[in-house]
């Protein structure tokens, strides 16, 4: 196991070393003249030479590798190329934004499409299995965005049943905190709820149909004993796996989302630093997205691990 | 005619203000123009006064106010006043908040809460006021102005406010290059004369100066001496005005206290909170949801459920707004002034006014002349939709292009509207709606090749411009051959010397003569097709008073204070 977790860690930081490497390309490949990015399209040349020379853009490429990879261990990722601050604290807020609502979704949406998975798994092609199927397949096809604009317009404006822009005011208590970031977190529950009930449903399915539970069913385990011992840790294997890459989608991929309820997430702060060719906010925010992919993954590893003893067996060749 | 009060005007009037008092006493300018033009060219009020009273024919006349031009429906403060509270404003976020160098009504506003302008917003947001200077005044010929600076004002650091900071201010932007004062002052131009007293000594006469270094003209916001350029307000928060800069993160917000020692008195509330906003929809959702109190700018199409909303007062302000649709006149499809003019008649100008403002726009004749002005000739024939005309330009030929635009506000839906006018013509034209950030230097104004500036603009494409108190800066930046902003890369003699002309007018007379010839020649020429001057829309809820709006996404709250 300890190998096992050794072999994951080095993997991920040649990863890492990968990601950082692309982005330098990329970041230097295409035309852009940092120091007119910076200073405008009206500034005098001397003052876009000068803003040149003071980053260095003007060095040897090696040169400039070596000086990002360096300041990649550090975390250093240099002042954002529009308000010229540092990145990493713009990073670090908008990492804990989306951390939070991606936090909240899941946890509003896991144990209900859990638990109806398992439910809709134990009856299949009954109608309370359809039921939940077509609810599934139905929430899952409409975009997360086109909710939030539901939401935003019946719950927030018409009925004002809950705020509509997802900013809680500062030392806001937890209750207030929550029904800030109520809609947007339900926006994106629902979506999901469709994935994830379906991913268990189809887990319970096959392991219903495994030797191992009738010989449980035989042995005279009641039903309930069987689903807690048996059924359920084998069955969420692979919606633990989704929901681990999912996490890292949360994090980034929910722009649309983060634009209605004009929440600052590092999708926002993504797309401003891509539009404005903000290149060190680019570079930090992918490599961080990166180490939230790899940590959620691996997190997901661990916990498939430990449901399932042969993954465990497995990894330690 | 009272001519007894009349002469007393005369006999001590200067030329540029003789020019003035005998054009209203002939009839042809009105009561409004002579109360703007003459805040402008510094005669005094108990002068314009004994003027008007000269004039009229009966009753004596009311002191005039400081309005003038087209007045906004600005929250005027009539109810009880409560004061302390906090008001948040919905605000499209800033591109950057570098005084000298942003280009955003988002960072005009924000940097605007701290930072003053020497000639400051009227308080019913059409036209402007003593601000840092408390009065200015023109040679004879507007060739040089005085500004007397206000006294008693410090920076938030504490240090007092001299002629020393206005002179470094106006250095740094003519090193940047600002748009309005390009050509009209040099890095010699301002001279402190006493820690009081600031002199412009201009390139060349220019009876609308105080414009230029007014709050509309956004980047004339005046910093401290050591302001070294590129810096940003929230990196070296200060100012002079009545808010202090508390916090600002560009993903979130900005927040301001209180400025106690700002030289206009306490304000009323206690702090702003900015709220930014990438697009006009959810600021508009927020304010319905009761999360902002504010918006600074809105569209119609977004925000018509505000129009009509009992609880809103809504700031709307006819303003010089417009799209340009610029067309490179120097090479490419465009070239040929017949290709140009056939695309403006194929518009349908009265139906875009109507479709995307609900009819709250003036018609636009293809120049930047815009209709508030009081030197706009409107006996230049309107240019209307004329699709057979359009087809007998184009000869048979068919078009194909490519037309520009950034996503803001209606812009997208103008692109789409010209493109389904125009096909009727003979123009394909493909639609590239891109974010601003990218519009304005892949497409607009790109800063390779540097020389001459925008010439690696597309051949064709929508730009917006924002307000102005002056069409200066239009004419400057967007027309004048080697203008900074002349995307279409229009040259032309005749334009050029009639803008001179326009620039040393020193009469409301002369400068409509001037103005006269600039319309002909861009109708004409159709270098930009303007097919509209929008009315500026802001809004604050009704709890609120005081709060009054620049067309240039400037919202002041210095007087701002929530209904009893």
């Amino acid at each position: 196991m300890i190998r096992w977790l050794a072999r994951r860690l080095v993997l991920s930081l040649i990863t890492l070393w990968l990601l950082a490497t692309i982005v330098f390309v990329i970041a230097n490949v295409l035309p852009n003249d940092v120091g007119r990015t910076i200073a405008g399209p009206f500034a005098p040349q001397e003052t876009v030479d000068a803003i040149n020379e003071r980053l260095g853009t003007n060095d040897p490429l090696p040169e400039q590798y070596l000086r990002a990879m360096r300041n990649l261990v550090t975390f250093d990722f240099g002042n954002s190329f529009q308000n010229r601050q540092p990145v990493l604290p713009a990073i670090v807020g908008a990492v804990g934004r989306s951390g939070l609502l991606a936090a909240y979704a899941l946890l509003l949406t896991i144990p209900i499409a859990i638990l109806a998975g398992l439910f809709a798994g134990r009856r299949r092609d009954r109608s309370a299995d359809r039921a939940i199927v077509l609810a599934g397949v139905t929430l899952s096809s409409i975009p997360e965005f086109v909710i939030g604009t539901f939401l935003v317009v019946v719950v927030g404006v018409q009925l004002r049943l809950l705020p509509v822009i997802a900013r809680p005011p500062e030392n806001a208590n937890i209750i207030t905190f929550l029904s800030f970031l109520a809609m947007p977190a339900l926006a994106m529950a629902i979506v999901y709820f469709g994935y994830i009930a379906r991913m268990t449903r189809a887990g319970t399915i096959e392991v219903l149909e495994s030797d191992y539970i009738r010989t449980a069913t035989m042995k005279g385990l009641t039903t309930s004993q069987t689903m807690r011992r048996h059924v359920l840790r084998n069955a969420l294997v692979p919606t633990v796996a989704v929901i681990g890459v999912q996490i890292g989608y949360l994090f980034g991929g929910i722009i649309g989302v983060e634009k209605i309820f004009n929440y600052n997430g590092m999708g926002q702060l993504m797309l401003m630093a891509a539009q404005r060719k903000d290149i060190p906010m680019l570079t930090a925010g992918v490599i961080v997205i990166g180490i939230v992919y790899m940590l959620a993954t691996l997190t997901a590893d661990l916990i498939i691990a430990w449901m399932n003893p042969r993954a465990r067996l497995e990894s330690g060749r | 005619m009272d001519f007894s009060r009349l002469d007393l005007v005369r006999r001590s009037a200067t030329p540029l203000e003789l020019d003035l008092v005998e054009s209203f006493a002939q009839g042809r300018i009105t009561r409004r123009q002579v109360v703007k033009r003459a805040a402008i060219i510094g005669l005094s009020l108990p002068a314009v006064s004994m003027v008007i009273a000269a004039c009229s024919q009966g009753a004596p006349s009311a002191a005039p106010s400081a309005s003038g031009g087209e007045p906004s429906a600005s929250a005027s403060a009539s109810a009880s006043a409560a004061t302390g509270g906090s008001i948040k404003v919905a605000i499209q976020r800033p591109v950057q908040v570098d005084p000298v160098a942003m280009q955003d009504l988002g960072g005009y506003g924000v940097v605007a809460q701290c930072f003053e302008f020497l000639a400051t917003l009227s308080k019913d947001g059409s036209d402007i006021e003593p601000g840092l200077a408390e009065s200015w005044e023109p040679n004879a010929d507007g060739s040089v102005w005085t500004f007397k600076l206000r006294q008693g004002v410090k920076w938030q650091d504490g240090k007092d406010f001299t002629a020393d900071d206005v002179v470094a201010t106006m250095g740094r932007l003519v090193a940047a290059g600002n748009s309005g004062l390009k050509g009209v002052i040099d890095d010699k131009s301002t001279v402190a004369t006493d820690p009081a007293t600031v002199t412009f000594n201009l390139l060349s006469p220019n009876g609308n100066f105080p414009y230029l270094v007014s709050v509309f003209n956004a980047q004339t916001v005046i910093t401290p001496k050591d302001y070294a350029a590129g810096t940003t307000l929230d990196a070296m928060p200060n100012g002079t005005g009545a808010w202090k800069l508390e916090s600002f993160d560009t993903a979130t917000g900005a927040t301001y206290s209180r400025n106690d020692a700002w030289w206009g008195g306490p304000t009323p509330l206690d702090t702003l909170e900015f709220l930014f906003f990438d697009e006009t929809g959810p600021m508009v959702t927020a304010y319905q949801g009761g999360q902002v109190d504010c918006i600074v700018q809105f569209d119609v199409l977004s925000g018509e459920a505000l129009i009509d909303d009992p609880n809103t007062n809504v700031i709307a302000t006819r303003a010089a707004l417009h799209r340009q649709i610029w067309m490179r006149v120097d090479e490419g499809q465009f070239a040929k002034k017949e290709v140009r003019q056939a695309l403006a008649y194929s518009l349908d100008r009265d139906a875009m006014i109507q479709q995307l403002f609900n009819g709250r726009a003036d018609l636009g004749n293809d120049h930047v002349i815009a209709p508030i002005y009081p030197y706009f000739d409107d006996s230049v024939p309107q240019r209307t939709r004329d699709i057979e005309k359009a087809k007998s330009l184009l000869g048979g030929q068919t078009i194909t292009a490519t037309l520009h635009a950034g996503q803001l506000l209606e812009i997208p839906d103008l692109a789409v509207l010209i493109q389904s006018n125009a096909r009727e013509a003979g123009f394909n034209l493909e639609l590239a709606v891109e974010s601003l950030d990218t519009f304005y230097g892949a497409q607009w104004c790109p800063a390779e090749p540097a020389d001459p500036p925008c010439s690696g603009a597309a051949e064709l494409g929508i730009v917006d411009y924002g307000h102005r108190a002056t069409p200066d800066v239009y004419l400057n930046a967007a027309l004048k051959t080697k203008g900074i902003w002349n995307s279409s890369q229009y040259s032309s003699k005749p334009f050029d010397d009639a803008f001179a002309e326009f620039q040393a007018a020193i009469g409301v007379e002369a400068q409509k003569a001037a103005c006269t010839k600039l319309e002909t020649i861009l109708n004409e020429d159709v270098p930009i097709a303007v097919p509209y001057f929008y009315n500026y829309l802001a809004g604050s809820s009704k709890k609120y008073q005081g709060i009054y709006s620049s067309a240039l996404g400037q919202m002041f709250f210095s007087a701002a204070s929530q209904v009893a």
